[in-house]
Parts: C-alpha cells; sequence; structure tokens
C-alpha cells in the first residue's frame, strides 16, 4: 500500500487555531488528507487553503460523527485502501498512524484502535477522565461484549471492507460507541495498537466534559431503541 | 351550564373547525377526530359519566383516569415525534453530506489551476 491510499479524515469545527500545526505534521508522510468542515465559524478555511489537501465543507453543523461518516463517504469513492480518522486539536501524533496501518496490512484486523493505556503508551489524561473512560468502557462492554483497554479514542484506522459498513447514524458523540457496536454486528476483526496522547490546554478545552458521557449514554440507549 | 364547560366547549368547537379546515381530505381521520370531538362533548356535558368509567376501570375519580390516560398519550406522542425528528435528521444529514462531496475540491491543485 502506497501512503497515497492512505487517507486521513480530520473532522474540524472551529479549529483554526490547531489546524495548520496539525496538516503541517502529517503533510512529510505524503498521506491523503481529507478535511471535512463542519460548517466552522471562525474561518478555518482560510488557514488551509495553500495546502495538498481536499476539503469539504458541512452548510450546517451536525456533529463530529457525521463530519467522519463524511469523510469516509468520500475517500471510498477516491479508492482509499486505508482510513484514518484524526483528531483537528493536536492531541493526536502523525507517528502512530504507520501502527496503526500496519495490522491493517498484515491482514490481523480490519479495524485497529488506538489505545492511551497499552503498556508504553503515554498519555497525560487527567484523573476524572480516566474514570469517566474506566465508565465508558464498563458500557461499551455490555452492549457490544467486548473489553478494550481504552474507549472513545479519536484516532483509529479501518481497512476498504470496515470502511464500507460503517455507514455512522450518530451525527453527535455517540458516534465512538456507534463504531463498536458496528464492529461487533459486523464481526471486524479488531486490534488496539497503544498511541501517545497529548492534552494540551487548547484540547482539553476543545474536548468533552466528562458530564457529556452521561448525555452520550442516553444518545446511546434512546437511539438503539429506534433504528 | 357552569363556567368551566362553557371554557371547555368552546375550546372543542375551536379545534373542530381548524382540523375540519386543514384534514377534510381524509375520511378515516375525520371519523377518528370526530370520535374524539364527540366523546369529549359528552364528557363536558355529563362529567358524572367520566366518574362511572373511571369506577369500572378501578380508578376513584374520573379526573384522575382522564389524567392517567394523558401521561400514557403524550408519552406515545413524544416517542414518535422523537422518531421523526431522527428520521428528518437523517434526511437532512444524506443531503448535506453528497453536497459536501460534490463540491469537495483539492485546495493546492485548485488554486494553481486558477
Amino acid at each position: 500500500m502506497r501512503n497515497r491510499d492512505i487517507y486521513i479524515i480530520i473532522p474540524v469545527f472551529n479549529e483554526r487555531r490547531t489546524i495548520r500545526t496539525v496538516i503541517e505534521s502529517l503533510l512529510p508522510f505524503e498521506y491523503e488528507i481529507v478535511l471535512v468542515d463542519d460548517c466552522s465559524t471562525d474561518g478555518t478555511t482560510d488557514y488551509v487553503k495553500d495546502l495538498p489537501i481536499f476539503y469539504l465543507r458541512h452548510e450546517v453543523n451536525l456533529g463530529q460523527g457525521a463530519a467522519i461518516q463524511t469523510g469516509i463517504s468520500f475517500a471510498l469513492l477516491q479508492n482509499a485502501e486505508a482510513f484514518i480518522t484524526f483528531d483537528g486539536d493536536g492531541q493526536h501524533r502523525a507517528t502512530d498512524i504507520d501502527n496503526l496501518v500496519k495490522p491493517l496490512l498484515l491482514n490481523e484486523a480490519d479495524v485497529t484502535l488506538g489505545s492511551r493505556f497499552l503498556p508504553s503508551a503515554f498519555t497525560n489524561i487527567s484523573f476524572f477522565k480516566k474514570g469517566a473512560i474506566q465508565i465508558a468502557k464498563s458500557i461499551n462492554f455490555l452492549f457490544t461484549g467486548q473489553w478494550l483497554s481504552d474507549a472513545h479514542n479519536g484516532l483509529r484506522a479501518f481497512n476498504r471492507k470496515a470502511a464500507g459498513v460503517l455507514d455512522l447514524k450518530e451525527n453527535g458523540m455517540a458516534h465512538a460507541s456507534e463504531i463498536l457496536f458496528k464492529i461487533h454486528e459486523h464481526k471486524l476483526k479488531i486490534k488496539e495498537v497503544p498511541v501517545n496522547i497529548l492534552y494540551t490546554r487548547y484540547s482539553k478545552k476543545k474536548g468533552q466534559p466528562v458530564l457529556s458521557s452521561v448525555k452520550i449514554f442516553f444518545d446511546i440507549l434512546l437511539n438503539r431503541i429506534f433504528d | 351550564m357552569t363556567a368551566i364547560q362553557i371554557i371547555l366547549f368552546s375550546g372543542l368547537l375551536i379545534i373542530s373547525i381548524y382540523v375540519y379546515r386543514r384534514f377534510r381530505n381524509s375520511i378515516a381521520d375525520a371519523i377518528v377526530i370526530a370520535i374524539f370531538i364527540l366523546g369529549g362533548i359528552i364528557f363536558v356535558l355529563f362529567p358524572e359519566l367520566t366518574t362511572q368509567v373511571a369506577h369500572a376501570l378501578g380508578v376513584g375519580r374520573g379526573a384522575d383516569l382522564i389524567f392517567y390516560l394523558c401521561i400514557l398519550f403524550f408519552f406515545f406522542i413524544i416517542l414518535k415525534l422523537y422518531a421523526r425528528i431522527r428520521k428528518i435528521e437523517q434526511t437532512i444529514t444524506s443531503i448535506i453530506r453528497e453536497n459536501s462531496i460534490a463540491s469537495a475540491k483539492k485546495m493546492k491543485e485548485d488554486s494553481t489551476n486558477q
């Protein structure tokens, strides 16, 4: 697989402070970069318009899950071989992508999930966030029967088979759990890969407050009743 | 006729005129709504009837019976509305998605071509 066949999908909403640095850190690897602008109002476009990337824009703000799905649908049409979801706030590192893609190439997995808590991973996560993730892990286990070392980590890789069946319906933040449900439903092979996550003061501000996990839980519950 | 009966009666009258003007074309709808309105009129005119029905169902007062039924009814309506909102959301999402994919552009190549 050439790096040109690896598509990095970056959903962004008002990330002008970090988006350029994030993309510039990815450029040396010569991946294809798909920036999905979820109707940013801070002029994010102006900060990236001279970079060699694909730019997609939602005309209405739909949420991170919707933006990821748009990126995946687009990359599928472009005949991508690997699909990476990557955050635009600077918490993920470009050097981890190679490790995520490797198991896909070796046919060890259809999906690889970045984990902050595997041995050799480094993270400076806060105590409360760690607690919230423990709860999320338990909920995911209840619904999917999979006990993972991490939950709701935005750094993941899919092969074509996995990307094709994903079809995310959760526009908001519940998509992270929905991805696990879909993996379970379609019996996709998964593998966790240690990744390094650096929370900056900025990414913490932009990220999910611990309390919103309660809202995500109800989203999941209601939507499992209705879909 | 007591004051509350007059208020409820005129309310029913306004609703029935409004419904009649909007849903004239569907006979099934018209029948269901006519039954509801007729039921409403009868219970407003003879409130003791609700108490009799309530007693038959094991509830103390007619007003309580209506209260319980309303809770059920509104819960059902909320669920229906929620399902509909989700459906609309999905439609909007797919339209916006198709649109954004159709107008996707490669930033740098675009700027050099122009």
